[in-house]
């Protein structure tokens, strides 16, 4: 296996756009290309696409063609589009890197693009009911927000979690998205304004859930022993691991324990050679302010059940014990699905060059790991970073 | 300049709820090998299937069991009781279809070794605590289909 590198990245704008979908594909491919030396759309020969569901989105398959037809990429080695729902974008950097690590790829681009905003956004909502087990949780209108209300509801009955804690949450990911130029929420919020904002599934308010989001985001990944060709300072990827058990929420035996999440996390730091400690950035998966509070329990930053006194503590603001969502997370930024893992990678990238405003860099951060869940909390897939 | 004249064109702007966006699963035989479980509820009696080879109880009912692969399953009663294991509420944002039962009550139900999802009618959510008992309903769509939910006890 070769040692393989992230020499750069590029990305549209999140939130609410005046753009189509293939109009985000062209302004992200624009500057990722821009942001690499010395390589052109036609050296790259690997494309995987991250779109989680642009069937029903924007009506359009067979994606990954498109892409590279919008960007001049013409794939001779390997292309192939990635759906694992919020976790494509993940799921198109494993197999990017999987391919170049192996050498059936050189150069290949791992993109993602999700256009989610509809003319009728009762639309969009209905897109979302189809990533549970449709004929038996969809049915009853188990979309995500209710599920993680649920999980939010277990947590508060087993360990006491409080919705002013979960509230913290949403407060230090806008805090961080206000500093960062590519959010889709560039506000500071207060837990009072969480808890004022309207109720989409108790105990879950607005400002509890992540955003519906239009994005794109693209990184090229090459053999480390290329990098330095194509960018002064690369990013690697040195470890990663992905666990599953099954879609229906049957096969868990508690909402509020996320064991595939433990399984990747364990992988994936053992495959990188690395202890928890070793960790100066984590970019998880905040669909939910519930989400980040069970995560810091499941990769073990604080016991089980401690997650909300973790927050309220301030531990994972930077300067704590591990600086959590600096980018300023799903809640802050959005959620362009299959965009979001390719959305973090690239502020990794950026934080390891120094090149975040002040407010949310994390100093002389060497290690940094992203983590997205998808469906319910039923998948975890990771990626670890080194400078 | 005057606006020019186009041929004008039409499309069907009105249209029955086409299937992708029908949430309730095909029951008949002909489109699905589990109509069993259709079948039973329509006599009122929730049911999975039950491997025969190494008893592994599965949700939702298979053809094949996922432990061992065997094809031999058996349809088992899990009971018209169960116990509410979490719950929400549908203020925002539901899906299509859904919009004039909003806000409507889901659930996580446990239920003979179970935990099965579903609607739960019969009460708001300030009404539930986790641990209501609550009882199997069974409500008919327009088509004749039958899906289950669960009501709080009146
Ligand atoms: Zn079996």
């Amino acid at each position: 296996m070769r040692k393989v590198a992230i020499v750069g990245g590029g990305a549209t704008r999140c939130g609410k756009r005046k753009a189509s979908w293939r109009d985000l594909v062209q302004e992200a491919g624009k500057a990722m290309f821009e942001s690499v030396d010395n390589l052109s759309p036609k050296d790259v020969d690997s494309l995987i696409v991250g779109a989680a569901q642009p069937e029903r989105f924007v009506f359009q398959a067979h994606v990954a063609p498109m892409v590279a037809e919008y960007l001049g990429i013409t794939p001779r080695k390997v292309i192939a589009r990635t759906e694992l729902m919020c976790a494509s974008g993940q799921a198109a950097i494993r197999y990017a890197w999987a391919c170049v690590a192996t050498g059936l790829a050189d150069v290949a681009v791992a993109f993602g693009v999700e256009k989610m905003f509809m003319p009728d956004m009762a639309e969009a909502q209905t897109n979302m009911t189809c990533v549970l087990d449709r004929e038996w949780d969809g049915v009853n209108g188990l979309s995500a927000p209710p599920f993680f209300a649920m999980t939010a509801q277990r947590h508060m009955h087993e360990y006491g979690t409080t919705k002013d804690q979960m509230a913290l949450v949403s407060v230090k990911n806008h805090h961080y998205s206000s500093l960062n130029p590519f959010a889709q929420f560039q506000k500071e919020i207060t837990v009072e304004d969480v808890l004022k904002s309207v109720a989409i599934a108790p105990p879950l308010n607005l400002f509890d859930c992540s955003g519906i989001t239009d994005g794109a985001a693209g990184v090229i990944l090459v053999p480390a022993e290329d990098a330095k060709k194509y960018a002064d300072t690369p990013m690697y990827v040195i470890g990663s691991g992905q666990a599953s058990i099954g879609n229906a929420i049957n096969n868990f035996a508690s909402l509020t324990d996320w064991v595939p999440l433990k399984i990747a996390a364990k992988e994936a730091l053992r495959s990188a050679k690395i202890t928890l400690d070793n960790i100066d950035i984590a970019e998880v998966h905040d669909c939910f302010t519930i989400s980040e509070i069970i995560e810091y329990e499941a990769f073990g930053w604080c016991e089980k059940g401690e997650g909300g006194k973790f927050i309220e503590d301030g531990q994972p603001y930077i300067g704590g014990k591990v600086a959590v969502n600096p980018r300023g997370g799903l809640l802050g930024c959005g959620h362009p699905l299959g965009a979001t893992a390719i959305l973090q990678a690239i502020d990794i990238l950026q934080q390891f060059k120094g090149a975040v405003p002040k407010g949310r860099l994390v100093n002389d951060a060497e290690i940094a790991v992203a983590h997205n869940l998808s469906g319910a909390a039923n998948v975890h897939s990771i990626v670890i970073y080194s400078r | 300049m005057s606006k020019p004249e186009f041929d004008k064109v039409k499309r069907p702007e009105t249209i029955k709820l086409p299937f992708m966006l029908d949430f309730y699963p095909l029951e008949d035989e002909k489109y699905t090998r589990i109509s069993q479980f259709f079948e039973n509820l329509k006599e009122g009696r929730l049911t999975t299937t039950k491997c025969k080879r190494c008893a592994k109880l599965s949700w939702p009912p298979r053809i094949v069991c996922p432990e061992c692969l065997s094809d031999e399953l058996e349809w088992v009663d899990i009971g018209t009781e169960g116990e509410l294991y979490a719950f929400t509420e549908m203020r925002l944002g539901a899906p299509l279809g859904f919009g004039q039962d909003v806000p409507f009550c889901i659930g996580i139900v446990k239920i003979g070794g179970l935990l099965i999802s579903a609607r739960i009618d019969n009460a708001r959510y300030d009404e539930l605590k986790i641990g209501d008992k609550l009882k199997l309903k069974i409500v008919e769509l327009e088509d004749g289909r039958v899906f289950y939910r669960f009501k709080k006890p009146s």
